[in-house]
Protein backbone atom coordinates (compact mmCIF):
# COMPACT_ATOMS: atom_id res chain seq x y z
CA UNK A 1 0.00 0.00 0.00
CA UNK A 2 1.31 3.27 -0.96
CA UNK A 3 1.81 5.48 2.50
CA UNK A 4 1.75 8.84 1.17
CA UNK A 5 -0.34 10.59 3.69
CA UNK A 6 -4.27 11.42 2.45
CA UNK A 7 -3.56 8.78 -1.30
CA UNK A 8 -4.84 5.72 0.43
CA UNK A 9 -8.76 5.41 0.02
CA UNK A 10 -9.19 4.16 3.61
CA UNK A 11 -12.90 4.47 3.68
CA UNK A 12 -13.46 0.38 3.83
CA UNK A 13 -11.51 0.30 6.70
CA UNK A 14 -12.75 3.18 8.51
CA UNK A 15 -16.50 1.62 7.79
CA UNK A 16 -15.08 -2.17 8.99
CA UNK A 17 -13.77 -0.32 12.32
CA UNK A 18 -17.02 1.26 12.81
CA UNK A 19 -19.02 -2.31 12.01
CA UNK A 20 -17.03 -4.05 14.40
CA UNK A 21 -17.41 -1.69 17.48
CA UNK A 22 -21.12 -2.04 16.78
CA UNK A 23 -21.16 -5.86 16.42
CA UNK A 24 -18.85 -6.10 19.60
CA UNK A 25 -21.64 -3.51 21.56
CA UNK A 26 -24.73 -5.16 19.95
CA UNK A 27 -23.55 -8.55 21.92
CA UNK A 28 -25.19 -9.39 24.94
CA UNK A 29 -23.74 -9.33 28.60
CA UNK A 30 -22.33 -13.06 29.35
CA UNK A 31 -21.99 -13.77 25.16
CA UNK A 32 -18.03 -14.51 26.46
CA UNK A 33 -17.41 -16.49 23.46
CA UNK A 34 -18.60 -14.52 20.93
CA UNK A 35 -16.13 -11.52 22.60
CA UNK A 36 -13.51 -14.01 22.19
CA UNK A 37 -13.84 -14.39 18.81
CA UNK A 38 -14.18 -10.74 18.46
CA UNK A 39 -10.33 -10.56 20.09
CA UNK A 40 -9.63 -12.81 17.93
CA UNK A 41 -10.43 -11.23 14.62
CA UNK A 42 -9.11 -7.55 16.13
CA UNK A 43 -6.25 -9.64 17.53
CA UNK A 44 -5.64 -10.83 14.02
CA UNK A 45 -5.79 -8.01 12.55
CA UNK A 46 -3.35 -5.77 14.55
CA UNK A 47 -1.41 -8.55 13.78
CA UNK A 48 -1.33 -8.26 10.47
CA UNK A 49 -0.33 -4.68 10.98
CA UNK A 50 2.45 -5.32 12.50
CA UNK A 51 1.25 -4.95 16.10
CA UNK A 52 1.89 -7.94 18.48
CA UNK A 53 -1.25 -9.26 20.71
CA UNK A 54 -0.27 -9.01 24.17
CA UNK A 55 1.00 -4.88 23.53
CA UNK A 56 -2.78 -4.20 21.65
CA UNK A 57 -3.78 -5.66 24.84
CA UNK A 58 -1.91 -3.66 27.00
CA UNK A 59 -2.32 -0.32 24.81
CA UNK A 60 -6.14 -1.17 25.34
CA UNK A 61 -5.64 -1.25 28.78
CA UNK A 62 -6.22 2.53 29.37
CA UNK A 63 -10.26 1.69 29.46
CA UNK A 64 -9.88 -0.23 32.78
CA UNK A 65 -10.50 2.77 34.99
CA UNK A 66 -13.97 2.88 33.47
CA UNK A 67 -14.97 -0.19 34.95
CA UNK A 68 -15.24 1.90 38.27
CA UNK A 69 -18.70 2.83 37.01
CA UNK A 70 -20.01 -0.49 36.40
CA UNK A 71 -18.53 -1.78 40.14
CA UNK A 72 -21.21 -1.37 42.28
CA UNK A 73 -23.92 -3.21 40.33
CA UNK A 74 -21.82 -6.32 41.64
CA UNK A 75 -22.66 -5.20 45.36
CA UNK A 76 -26.19 -3.58 44.38
CA UNK A 77 -28.06 -5.74 42.08
CA UNK A 78 -30.19 -8.31 44.52
CA UNK A 79 -30.83 -11.04 41.76
CA UNK A 80 -28.45 -14.13 41.60
CA UNK A 81 -26.18 -13.93 44.79
CA UNK A 82 -23.43 -16.03 44.52
CA UNK A 83 -21.65 -14.73 47.42
CA UNK A 84 -22.42 -13.30 50.70
CA UNK A 85 -20.82 -12.45 54.14
CA UNK A 86 -19.32 -9.90 56.39
CA UNK A 87 -17.11 -7.68 55.30
CA UNK A 88 -15.51 -5.71 58.59
CA UNK A 89 -18.41 -4.41 59.89
CA UNK A 90 -20.52 -4.17 56.01
CA UNK A 91 -22.27 -6.99 55.43
CA UNK A 92 -21.64 -8.09 51.37
CA UNK A 93 -23.07 -9.82 48.53
CA UNK A 94 -22.15 -10.19 45.34
CA UNK A 95 -24.76 -10.74 42.65
CA UNK A 96 -24.01 -12.59 39.27
CA UNK A 97 -25.97 -10.36 37.27
CA UNK A 98 -24.21 -7.64 38.51
CA UNK A 99 -20.57 -9.77 38.04
CA UNK A 100 -21.66 -10.26 34.45
CA UNK A 101 -22.39 -6.77 33.13
CA UNK A 102 -19.61 -4.99 34.97
CA UNK A 103 -17.19 -7.75 33.20
CA UNK A 104 -18.97 -7.76 29.31
CA UNK A 105 -18.81 -3.89 30.02
CA UNK A 106 -14.91 -3.76 30.08
CA UNK A 107 -14.28 -6.49 27.77
CA UNK A 108 -16.71 -5.25 25.25
CA UNK A 109 -14.68 -1.33 26.33
CA UNK A 110 -10.99 -3.16 25.99
CA UNK A 111 -11.60 -5.23 22.64
CA UNK A 112 -13.43 -1.67 21.28
CA UNK A 113 -10.52 0.17 21.88
CA UNK A 114 -8.02 -2.41 20.43
CA UNK A 115 -10.02 -1.50 16.99
CA UNK A 116 -9.71 1.68 17.35
CA UNK A 117 -5.64 1.40 17.74
CA UNK A 118 -5.32 -1.16 14.75
CA UNK A 119 -7.28 1.39 13.01
CA UNK A 120 -5.03 4.51 13.26
CA UNK A 121 -2.28 1.77 12.99
CA UNK A 122 -3.60 1.05 9.33
CA UNK A 123 -4.64 4.65 8.27
CA UNK A 124 -2.56 8.01 9.64
CA UNK A 125 -4.67 10.71 10.64
CA UNK A 126 -5.01 13.13 7.67
CA UNK A 127 -5.80 9.66 5.73
CA UNK A 128 -8.72 9.15 7.69
CA UNK A 129 -9.86 12.60 7.80
CA UNK A 130 -9.92 12.54 3.79
CA UNK A 131 -12.08 9.24 3.97
CA UNK A 132 -14.13 10.56 6.17
CA UNK A 133 -14.52 13.96 4.07
CA UNK A 134 -15.44 11.28 0.80
CA UNK A 135 -17.93 10.11 3.43
CA UNK A 136 -19.61 13.21 3.59
CA UNK A 137 -17.97 14.30 6.68
CA UNK A 138 -19.12 18.38 6.59
CA UNK A 139 -16.28 20.51 4.64
CA UNK A 140 -16.38 22.95 7.99
CA UNK A 141 -15.70 20.02 10.41
CA UNK A 142 -13.06 18.14 7.76
CA UNK A 143 -10.89 21.67 7.37
CA UNK A 144 -11.20 22.08 11.03
CA UNK A 145 -10.25 18.95 11.58
CA UNK A 146 -7.11 18.88 9.43
CA UNK A 147 -5.97 21.97 10.98
CA UNK A 148 -6.17 21.05 14.08
CA UNK A 149 -4.34 17.57 13.22
CA UNK A 150 -1.56 19.63 11.43
CA UNK A 151 -0.96 22.50 14.56
CA UNK A 152 -1.49 20.18 17.64
CA UNK A 153 2.24 19.58 17.84
CA UNK A 154 2.95 22.59 18.07
CA UNK A 155 0.76 24.00 20.10
CA UNK A 156 1.16 21.17 22.58
CA UNK A 157 5.05 21.76 22.59
CA UNK A 158 4.58 25.14 23.06
CA UNK A 159 1.70 24.33 26.04
CA UNK A 160 4.30 22.29 27.58
CA UNK A 161 7.34 24.59 27.59
CA UNK A 162 5.12 26.79 29.38
CA UNK A 163 4.29 24.24 31.71
CA UNK A 164 7.63 23.55 32.78
CA UNK A 165 8.50 27.25 33.10
CA UNK A 166 5.41 27.16 35.57
CA UNK A 167 6.97 24.39 37.47
CA UNK A 168 10.30 25.88 37.57
CA UNK A 169 8.97 29.02 38.97
CA UNK A 170 5.51 29.07 40.87
CA UNK A 171 2.67 26.61 40.96
CA UNK A 172 3.86 23.33 42.15
CA UNK A 173 1.31 20.76 44.39
CA UNK A 174 4.56 19.80 46.64
CA UNK A 175 7.64 21.42 47.16
CA UNK A 176 11.43 19.63 47.39
CA UNK A 177 10.83 19.03 51.20
CA UNK A 178 7.26 17.84 51.09
CA UNK A 179 5.91 21.77 51.74
CA UNK A 180 3.37 23.36 49.32
CA UNK A 181 4.83 25.34 47.21
CA UNK A 182 2.88 28.89 45.53
CA UNK A 183 -0.28 30.83 47.02
CA UNK A 184 -4.25 29.75 47.79
CA UNK A 185 -5.77 27.78 45.19
CA UNK A 186 -7.22 30.85 43.47
CA UNK A 187 -4.16 32.36 42.96
CA UNK A 188 -3.36 28.84 41.55
CA UNK A 189 -6.04 29.26 39.62
CA UNK A 190 -5.41 32.75 38.21
CA UNK A 191 -1.93 31.88 37.47
CA UNK A 192 -3.10 28.62 35.27
CA UNK A 193 -5.96 30.91 33.52
CA UNK A 194 -3.30 33.17 32.49
CA UNK A 195 -1.13 30.56 31.02
CA UNK A 196 -4.21 29.48 28.96
CA UNK A 197 -5.04 33.26 28.02
CA UNK A 198 -1.44 33.52 26.72
CA UNK A 199 -1.54 30.64 24.19
CA UNK A 200 -5.00 31.42 23.26
CA UNK A 201 -3.11 34.50 21.96
CA UNK A 202 -0.57 33.49 20.56
CA UNK A 203 -2.59 30.42 18.93
CA UNK A 204 -4.83 33.35 17.27
CA UNK A 205 -1.27 35.37 16.23
CA UNK A 206 -0.61 32.98 14.44
CA UNK A 207 -4.19 31.58 12.99
CA UNK A 208 -3.80 35.32 11.94
CA UNK A 209 -0.42 34.66 10.41
CA UNK A 210 -1.57 32.00 8.32
CA UNK A 211 -4.67 33.06 6.93
CA UNK A 212 -3.09 36.09 5.30
CA UNK A 213 -0.78 33.89 3.76
CA UNK A 214 -3.27 31.94 2.45
CA UNK A 215 -5.68 34.34 1.45
CA UNK A 216 -2.61 35.84 -0.28
CA UNK A 217 -2.24 32.67 -2.09
CA UNK A 218 -5.56 32.91 -3.41
CA UNK A 219 -6.84 29.92 -0.72
CA UNK A 220 -10.43 30.18 -0.43
CA UNK A 221 -11.22 28.82 3.19
CA UNK A 222 -11.22 24.98 2.45
CA UNK A 223 -8.16 22.94 3.38
CA UNK A 224 -7.00 20.49 0.42
CA UNK A 225 -8.93 21.69 -2.32
CA UNK A 226 -6.26 19.41 -4.52
CA UNK A 227 -7.40 16.09 -6.15
CA UNK A 228 -8.37 13.51 -3.30
CA UNK A 229 -6.84 10.11 -3.52
CA UNK A 230 -8.36 7.34 -6.21
CA UNK A 231 -10.90 5.98 -5.19
CA UNK A 232 -10.59 2.73 -3.40
CA UNK A 233 -11.97 -0.01 -7.01
CA UNK A 234 -12.95 -2.79 -4.22
CA UNK A 235 -14.85 -0.81 -1.92
CA UNK A 236 -18.21 -2.58 -2.68
CA UNK A 237 -16.92 -5.88 -2.46
CA UNK A 238 -14.62 -5.13 0.91
CA UNK A 239 -17.83 -3.71 2.61
CA UNK A 240 -19.84 -6.34 2.02
CA UNK A 241 -17.13 -8.99 2.94
CA UNK A 242 -16.70 -6.32 6.26
CA UNK A 243 -20.34 -6.45 7.15
CA UNK A 244 -21.17 -10.29 6.66
CA UNK A 245 -18.45 -10.97 8.49
CA UNK A 246 -19.77 -8.69 11.67
CA UNK A 247 -23.35 -9.58 10.84
CA UNK A 248 -22.18 -13.71 11.49
CA UNK A 249 -20.07 -12.43 14.25
CA UNK A 250 -23.01 -10.24 16.11
CA UNK A 251 -25.22 -13.53 15.48
CA UNK A 252 -22.92 -15.78 17.08
CA UNK A 253 -23.49 -13.36 20.04
CA UNK A 254 -26.88 -14.08 20.13
CA UNK A 255 -27.15 -17.49 19.34
CA UNK A 256 -23.75 -18.44 21.79
CA UNK A 257 -24.35 -19.92 25.80
CA UNK A 258 -24.14 -17.28 28.37
CA UNK A 259 -22.44 -17.58 30.98
CA UNK B 1 -15.42 11.86 31.54
CA UNK B 2 -14.77 10.50 27.90
CA UNK B 3 -16.96 7.07 27.86
CA UNK B 4 -15.37 3.94 25.89
CA UNK B 5 -17.21 1.78 23.60
CA UNK B 6 -19.08 -0.92 25.46
CA UNK B 7 -20.60 0.99 28.29
CA UNK B 8 -23.76 2.03 26.43
CA UNK B 9 -26.29 0.39 24.94
CA UNK B 10 -26.00 0.41 21.48
CA UNK B 11 -29.56 1.75 21.14
CA UNK B 12 -29.00 4.64 22.81
CA UNK B 13 -25.13 5.29 22.02
CA UNK B 14 -27.05 5.68 17.69
CA UNK B 15 -29.69 7.75 18.84
CA UNK B 16 -27.46 10.30 20.68
CA UNK B 17 -25.16 10.31 17.36
CA UNK B 18 -28.70 10.88 15.60
CA UNK B 19 -29.47 14.22 18.37
CA UNK B 20 -25.93 15.33 17.77
CA UNK B 21 -25.13 14.96 13.88
CA UNK B 22 -28.98 16.90 14.27
CA UNK B 23 -27.30 19.94 16.31
CA UNK B 24 -23.98 19.66 14.92
CA UNK B 25 -25.54 19.64 11.33
CA UNK B 26 -27.74 22.88 13.01
CA UNK B 27 -24.80 25.27 14.14
CA UNK B 28 -23.01 24.27 10.59
CA UNK B 29 -26.24 25.46 8.90
CA UNK B 30 -25.67 28.92 11.30
CA UNK B 31 -22.68 28.75 10.49
CA UNK B 32 -22.47 29.31 6.88
CA UNK B 33 -25.64 31.53 7.50
CA UNK B 34 -23.70 34.35 9.30
CA UNK B 35 -21.98 36.53 6.99
CA UNK B 36 -20.13 38.83 9.24
CA UNK B 37 -16.62 39.32 7.27
CA UNK B 38 -15.32 39.13 11.14
CA UNK B 39 -16.60 36.66 12.78
CA UNK B 40 -15.31 33.61 13.12
CA UNK B 41 -17.46 31.37 10.82
CA UNK B 42 -15.89 33.22 7.66
CA UNK B 43 -12.45 31.83 9.09
CA UNK B 44 -11.30 28.06 8.81
CA UNK B 45 -7.96 28.62 9.65
CA UNK B 46 -8.83 30.08 12.93
CA UNK B 47 -11.52 27.59 13.87
CA UNK B 48 -9.03 24.71 13.34
CA UNK B 49 -5.73 26.21 15.42
CA UNK B 50 -8.07 27.35 17.58
CA UNK B 51 -9.19 23.61 17.54
CA UNK B 52 -5.29 22.56 18.51
CA UNK B 53 -5.15 25.20 21.02
CA UNK B 54 -8.23 23.90 23.05
CA UNK B 55 -6.27 20.24 22.61
CA UNK B 56 -3.49 22.21 24.17
CA UNK B 57 -4.93 23.89 26.86
CA UNK B 58 -6.47 20.64 28.17
CA UNK B 59 -2.51 19.86 28.88
CA UNK B 60 -2.87 22.67 31.48
CA UNK B 61 -3.62 21.24 34.91
CA UNK B 62 -4.09 22.87 37.86
CA UNK B 63 -2.84 21.89 41.02
CA UNK B 64 -5.70 21.56 43.83
CA UNK B 65 -3.86 19.35 46.59
CA UNK B 66 -0.98 17.18 46.87
CA UNK B 67 -1.69 14.81 44.23
CA UNK B 68 -4.50 15.48 42.88
CA UNK B 69 -5.17 17.96 40.15
CA UNK B 70 -7.83 19.12 38.18
CA UNK B 71 -7.90 20.01 34.08
CA UNK B 72 -9.00 22.33 31.65
CA UNK B 73 -11.96 20.96 29.39
CA UNK B 74 -11.94 24.15 27.56
CA UNK B 75 -15.88 23.63 26.75
CA UNK B 76 -17.26 27.11 27.71
CA UNK B 77 -14.09 28.54 26.66
CA UNK B 78 -14.32 27.97 23.08
CA UNK B 79 -18.06 28.93 22.61
CA UNK B 80 -17.11 32.09 24.40
CA UNK B 81 -14.28 33.15 22.25
CA UNK B 82 -15.67 31.67 18.93
CA UNK B 83 -19.39 31.70 19.58
CA UNK B 84 -21.74 29.21 20.38
CA UNK B 85 -22.31 27.80 16.88
CA UNK B 86 -18.01 27.76 15.85
CA UNK B 87 -17.26 26.94 19.51
CA UNK B 88 -19.75 23.73 18.90
CA UNK B 89 -18.18 22.92 15.53
CA UNK B 90 -14.37 23.14 17.13
CA UNK B 91 -15.43 20.94 19.98
CA UNK B 92 -17.16 18.20 18.13
CA UNK B 93 -13.52 18.05 16.07
CA UNK B 94 -11.53 17.81 18.90
CA UNK B 95 -13.50 15.53 20.57
CA UNK B 96 -13.63 13.34 17.31
CA UNK B 97 -10.02 13.37 17.10
CA UNK B 98 -9.42 12.43 20.70
CA UNK B 99 -11.59 9.57 19.44
CA UNK B 100 -10.20 8.54 16.34
CA UNK B 101 -6.57 9.30 16.71
CA UNK B 102 -5.69 9.03 20.38
CA UNK B 103 -8.84 6.71 21.79
CA UNK B 104 -9.86 8.73 24.03
CA UNK B 105 -13.73 7.77 23.64
CA UNK B 106 -14.75 5.17 21.67
CA UNK B 107 -16.34 5.50 18.15
CA UNK B 108 -19.69 4.75 19.17
CA UNK B 109 -19.70 6.39 22.17
CA UNK B 110 -18.44 9.33 19.84
CA UNK B 111 -22.65 10.57 19.39
CA UNK B 112 -22.58 10.99 23.06
CA UNK B 113 -19.08 12.13 23.87
CA UNK B 114 -20.24 15.45 21.81
CA UNK B 115 -23.49 15.38 23.14
CA UNK B 116 -22.23 15.87 26.61
CA UNK B 117 -18.91 17.55 26.29
CA UNK B 118 -19.74 19.85 22.58
CA UNK B 119 -23.25 20.32 22.68
CA UNK B 120 -24.50 20.67 26.89
CA UNK B 121 -20.70 22.07 27.58
CA UNK B 122 -19.98 24.35 24.73
CA UNK B 123 -23.46 25.20 23.18
CA UNK B 124 -25.24 24.72 26.07
CA UNK B 125 -22.78 26.62 28.07
CA UNK B 126 -21.91 29.53 25.56
CA UNK B 127 -25.77 30.11 25.80
CA UNK B 128 -25.97 29.68 29.47
CA UNK B 129 -23.37 32.14 29.82
CA UNK B 130 -24.96 34.99 27.54
CA UNK B 131 -28.03 34.35 29.57
CA UNK B 132 -26.69 35.09 32.95
CA UNK B 133 -24.27 37.72 31.66
CA UNK B 134 -27.42 39.63 30.26
CA UNK B 135 -29.25 39.44 33.26
CA UNK B 136 -26.36 40.75 35.39
CA UNK B 137 -26.40 43.64 33.60
CA UNK B 138 -23.99 43.10 30.44
CA UNK B 139 -20.43 44.64 31.61
CA UNK B 140 -17.54 43.11 31.38
CA UNK B 141 -16.87 41.95 34.82
CA UNK B 142 -20.54 40.17 34.93
CA UNK B 143 -19.88 38.56 31.27
CA UNK B 144 -16.47 36.60 32.42
CA UNK B 145 -18.05 35.80 35.82
CA UNK B 146 -21.44 34.24 33.85
CA UNK B 147 -18.58 32.37 31.49
CA UNK B 148 -17.12 30.93 34.82
CA UNK B 149 -20.68 30.24 36.44
CA UNK B 150 -21.17 28.05 33.08
CA UNK B 151 -17.97 26.73 32.90
CA UNK B 152 -18.92 25.18 36.60
CA UNK B 153 -22.30 24.16 35.26
CA UNK B 154 -21.08 22.64 32.43
CA UNK B 155 -19.02 20.23 33.89
CA UNK B 156 -21.81 19.27 36.31
CA UNK B 157 -24.28 18.96 33.70
CA UNK B 158 -21.71 16.67 31.37
CA UNK B 159 -21.39 14.62 34.69
CA UNK B 160 -24.75 14.28 35.36
CA UNK B 161 -25.78 13.41 31.90
CA UNK B 162 -23.31 10.68 31.00
CA UNK B 163 -24.08 9.11 34.52
CA UNK B 164 -27.47 9.21 33.70
CA UNK B 165 -26.53 7.70 30.05
CA UNK B 166 -24.70 4.97 31.39
CA UNK B 167 -27.75 4.49 34.00
CA UNK B 168 -29.76 3.88 31.10
CA UNK B 169 -27.75 1.29 29.58
CA UNK B 170 -28.25 -0.44 32.47
CA UNK B 171 -23.98 -0.02 33.40
CA UNK B 172 -23.80 1.87 36.51
CA UNK B 173 -26.24 1.99 39.62
CA UNK B 174 -27.51 5.83 39.35
CA UNK B 175 -28.02 6.03 43.42
CA UNK B 176 -24.72 5.62 44.29
CA UNK B 177 -22.92 6.62 40.47
CA UNK B 178 -24.60 10.20 40.13
CA UNK B 179 -23.94 11.17 43.47
CA UNK B 180 -20.70 10.57 43.51
CA UNK B 181 -19.93 12.15 40.26
CA UNK B 182 -21.52 15.11 40.90
CA UNK B 183 -19.76 15.44 43.78
CA UNK B 184 -16.07 14.99 42.47
CA UNK B 185 -17.02 17.12 39.29
CA UNK B 186 -18.39 20.20 41.59
CA UNK B 187 -14.79 20.29 42.50
CA UNK B 188 -12.97 19.88 39.38
CA UNK B 189 -15.95 22.13 37.89
CA UNK B 190 -14.33 25.07 40.36
CA UNK B 191 -11.38 24.31 38.58
CA UNK B 192 -12.67 24.78 35.16
CA UNK B 193 -14.90 27.93 36.45
CA UNK B 194 -11.85 29.81 37.59
CA UNK B 195 -9.34 29.08 35.08
CA UNK B 196 -11.68 29.98 32.30
CA UNK B 197 -12.48 33.25 34.46
CA UNK B 198 -8.78 33.71 34.61
CA UNK B 199 -8.05 33.35 31.20
CA UNK B 200 -11.13 35.16 29.67
CA UNK B 201 -9.68 38.07 31.98
CA UNK B 202 -5.96 37.78 31.00
CA UNK B 203 -7.32 37.89 26.93
CA UNK B 204 -9.52 40.88 28.11
CA UNK B 205 -7.19 42.92 29.40
CA UNK B 206 -4.57 42.17 26.84
CA UNK B 207 -6.01 41.98 23.47
CA UNK B 208 -9.71 42.92 24.59
CA UNK B 209 -10.97 43.35 20.99
CA UNK B 210 -10.46 39.75 20.42
CA UNK B 211 -13.52 38.91 22.70
CA UNK B 212 -15.71 40.55 20.95
CA UNK B 213 -15.43 37.22 17.90
CA UNK B 214 -17.91 35.13 20.16
CA UNK B 215 -20.18 38.43 20.82
CA UNK B 216 -24.22 37.93 20.07
CA UNK B 217 -25.51 39.68 17.00
CA UNK B 218 -28.92 39.63 18.09
CA UNK B 219 -30.99 37.37 20.78
CA UNK B 220 -33.11 35.55 18.19
CA UNK B 221 -36.09 33.17 18.90
CA UNK B 222 -34.35 30.31 18.18
CA UNK B 223 -31.97 30.58 20.45
CA UNK B 224 -34.08 31.62 23.36
CA UNK B 225 -36.08 28.22 22.01
CA UNK B 226 -32.56 26.33 22.73
CA UNK B 227 -32.01 27.74 25.81
CA UNK B 228 -35.00 27.09 26.92
CA UNK B 229 -35.07 23.57 25.80
CA UNK B 230 -32.00 22.57 26.67
CA UNK B 231 -32.42 23.73 30.42
CA UNK B 232 -35.99 22.01 30.47
CA UNK B 233 -34.49 19.15 29.53
CA UNK B 234 -32.13 18.62 32.46
CA UNK B 235 -34.75 19.95 34.96
CA UNK B 236 -36.74 17.46 33.46
CA UNK B 237 -34.21 14.42 33.43
CA UNK B 238 -32.98 15.09 37.11
CA UNK B 239 -36.43 15.95 38.44
CA UNK B 240 -37.42 12.87 36.99
CA UNK B 241 -34.82 11.06 38.90
CA UNK B 242 -35.58 12.04 42.14
CA UNK B 243 -39.24 12.15 41.75
CA UNK B 244 -40.79 8.97 41.72
CA UNK B 245 -39.81 5.59 44.21
CA UNK B 246 -42.90 4.29 44.01
CA UNK B 247 -43.63 1.35 41.06
CA UNK B 248 -45.83 4.21 39.38
CA UNK B 249 -45.78 4.95 36.03
CA UNK B 250 -44.34 3.11 33.08
CA UNK B 251 -44.19 -0.01 34.57
CA UNK B 252 -47.31 0.06 35.99
CA UNK B 253 -49.04 0.85 32.35
CA UNK B 254 -46.30 -2.45 31.42
CA UNK B 255 -47.64 -5.12 34.84
CA UNK B 256 -51.54 -3.83 32.69
CA UNK B 257 -50.72 -4.15 29.42
CA UNK B 258 -48.82 -7.33 29.75
CA UNK B 259 -45.66 -6.13 28.60
CA UNK B 260 -44.09 -7.05 31.86
CA UNK B 261 -43.17 -10.85 30.93
CA UNK B 262 -42.30 -9.60 27.66
CA UNK B 263 -39.57 -7.26 28.91
CA UNK B 264 -38.26 -9.49 30.89
CA UNK B 265 -37.76 -12.39 27.35
CA UNK B 266 -36.24 -9.66 25.49
CA UNK B 267 -34.41 -10.92 22.34
CA UNK B 268 -32.05 -8.22 23.02
CA UNK B 269 -32.31 -5.77 26.14
CA UNK B 270 -33.97 -2.76 24.53
CA UNK B 271 -32.68 -0.48 27.61
CA UNK B 272 -31.55 -3.15 29.85
CA UNK B 273 -31.10 -0.49 32.92
CA UNK B 274 -34.91 -1.04 32.84
CA UNK B 275 -34.50 -3.54 35.61
CA UNK B 276 -32.66 -2.94 37.51
CA UNK B 277 -34.79 -2.89 41.24
CA UNK B 278 -35.32 -0.22 42.77
CA UNK B 279 -35.07 2.97 39.95
CA UNK B 280 -37.05 0.80 37.26
CA UNK B 281 -40.00 4.03 37.67
CA UNK B 282 -37.55 6.60 37.94
CA UNK B 283 -35.83 5.37 34.93
CA UNK B 284 -39.20 4.93 32.84
CA UNK B 285 -39.96 8.10 33.66
CA UNK B 286 -37.10 9.56 32.84
CA UNK B 287 -37.18 7.96 29.35
CA UNK B 288 -40.69 9.83 28.99
CA UNK B 289 -38.97 12.85 29.92
CA UNK B 290 -36.28 12.72 27.61
CA UNK B 291 -38.42 11.53 24.32
CA UNK B 292 -40.82 14.00 25.37
CA UNK B 293 -38.26 16.76 25.51
CA UNK B 294 -36.33 15.23 22.31
CA UNK B 295 -39.87 15.15 20.35
CA UNK B 296 -40.36 19.01 21.11
CA UNK B 297 -37.18 19.93 20.23
CA UNK B 298 -37.22 18.30 17.15
CA UNK B 299 -40.15 19.84 16.21
CA UNK B 300 -39.09 23.54 17.26
CA UNK B 301 -36.51 23.23 14.88
CA UNK B 302 -38.17 21.95 12.30
CA UNK B 303 -40.70 24.64 12.66
CA UNK B 304 -38.16 27.02 12.69
CA UNK B 305 -36.99 25.86 9.19
CA UNK B 306 -40.18 25.78 7.83
CA UNK B 307 -40.52 29.15 9.24
CA UNK B 308 -37.70 30.56 8.20
CA UNK B 309 -38.54 29.23 4.41
CA UNK B 310 -41.28 30.89 4.35
CA UNK B 311 -40.21 34.06 5.05
CA UNK B 312 -38.00 34.07 2.23
CA UNK B 313 -40.36 33.68 0.22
Amino acid sequence: MARVPGQVDARATVIAALAFILAVALMPAGAYAAMAAAWLLVATAGALRGIAPLTLARRGGIVFPFVLAALPLIFIRSDEVIWEGLVGPFSLHVSGVGLRIALSALLKAWISVQASIVLVATADAPTIVVALRRMRLPDAIATSAGLTIRYLELLRDEAQRMLRARAARSVSPVGVGGERVGGSIAWRARTTGNLVGSLFLRAYARAARVEEAALSRGATGSLSTGSLPTADRYLGVKVVAAVTLLLALSAFGQVVPRL
Amino acid sequence: MHLPDGFLAPQLALALWVATAAIVGFALRRLSASSDEASAAQRPILMGIVGAFIFAAQLFNFPVAAGTSGHLLGGVLAGYLLGPWAGTIVMTTVIGIQALIFQDGGLLALGANIFNMGIIGTLGGALVARSIATALGGSRVATIAAAGAAGWLSVMAGAGVTTLQLGLSGTTDVSIGLPAMLGIHALIGIGEGLITIAALTFIATTAPDLLTLGAPTRASATRRILVGSGISLLVAALAALFASADPDGLQRVALTLGFHTAANTPPFELFPGYTIPGIDSATGTLLIAVVGVGIIFTAILLLSRIAARRGRQ
